[in-house]
């Protein structure tokens, strides 16, 4: 399973960035109809190689737009919700685990050879504000003169844009160094700490600060695919918490909104403990005897 | 297939007809045709 899930994450890291005309007087990024089409994971359109559109990008753009004149049409929202809101329903986090192409350079950079550190438990909750407050609430109420709002999550935090767009953009355009301003170096500072926590813990981004993955985390209880853990066949040998990349204990919480699902844990159980599957309804409790206190 | 996530495909797949349909599927493409300023630090 996991080198299944290398392979696809390596197809999808390079097969949604196939654009290679940029070094050869093509335009400097793709500009064909895929982009109508989002990303399911975190993968910035100023990237020279993308060919999809950015649902984080997309998605505050659709909320800066909201207040600007002639106004912004809540449809056209409706359509980056409806998708990512559509894969969340389907798969949930497993978008995160298999498909981003920033988890995998996550899972990349993480396999250099330092010491490792665990995250700080409530750092976690950092995803979910980042979400509500440079995602939703800032592009709708930090408006220019115009009523336009911008995409603060883009243009203060997001390092997939700056690692993926800004550096490779700023040297196949050298022009550009000259427009650049505060918030550019503000980014170079926070990619490279994002780069380093990434090295040393384990997903740092998407366990802190990604709203992508805050997103797709509402839907890990109800999502149509889990993580099944058989309890009768659970020796509690930890193998799998130690295993996990998030910090999860799948015997203990097994539809854990941080949870992934990369099924290392699954591969790594050798007692058959934890399976992945297609979620059942759940069983309703048939009407028997009550309990009764033995007093 | 539980009942809430069959809801929640029929919300969700709604939202994404009604886009295609009564929003602007352009106003996307345009988006991502466009160099990000914010996402390289320019302006």
């Amino acid at each position: 399973m996991t080198r299944l899930r290398w392979l696809i994450q390596t197809l999808v890291a390079f097969g949604t960035n196939a654009y290679l005309l940029f070094p050869f007087g093509g335009s400097v990024i793709y500009q064909g109809p895929l982009k109508a089409v989002c990303h399911p994971g975190l993968n910035c359109y100023s990237c020279p190689g993308a060919l999809l559109s950015c649902p984080v990008g997309a998605f505050q753009n659709f909320m800066g737009s909201l207040r600007f004149s002639p106004g912004g049409s809540p449809m056209t929202g409706a359509i980056v919700l409806g998708y990512v809101g559509f894969i969340g329903a389907a798969v949930g986090r497993l978008t995160c685990g298999w498909m981003c192409p920033f988890g995998f350079i996550q899972d990349l950079l993480y396999k250099i050879p330092t010491r490792k550190f665990s995250l700080w438990k409530p750092l976690r909750w950092g995803k979910y504000a980042v979400l509500a407050v440079l995602v939703v609430a800032m592009p709708i109420f930090f408006v220019d003169t115009s009523g336009l709002g911008h995409p603060w999550f883009c243009k203060l935090l997001c390092p997939a844009g700056t690692l993926e767009g800004a550096i490779p953009l700023l040297l196949l355009k050298p022009g550009l160094w000259g427009a650049i301003t505060f918030y550019f170096w503000n980014k170079i500072i926070i990619l490279i700490l994002i780069l380093i926590g990434t090295i040393l813990i384990s997903r740092f981004f998407c366990r802190t600060l990604c709203p992508l993955g805050a997103f797709y985390s509402l839907f890990s209880r109800i999502s149509l695919v889990q993580l099944e853990f058989v309890e009768g066949n659970c020796v509690e040998c930890g193998a799998c918490i130690r295993k996990c990349p998030t910090g999860v204990i799948p015997n203990q919480e097994i539809d854990s909104r941080e949870c992934i699902m990369c099924l290392r844990c699954v591969d790594a159980c050798q007692f058959r403990a934890l399976d992945f599957s297609m979620r059942r309804p759940p069983v309703k409790p048939t009407p028997g005897k009550r309990a009764t206190s033995p007093l | 297939m539980p009942k809430k996530a069959v809801w929640l495909f029929i919300i969700f797949t709604a939202l994404f007809i009604l886009g295609i349909n009564y929003g602007d599927p352009n106003y996307l493409l345009n988006l991502g045709s466009t160099i990000c300023l914010a996402c390289i630090g320019v302006g």
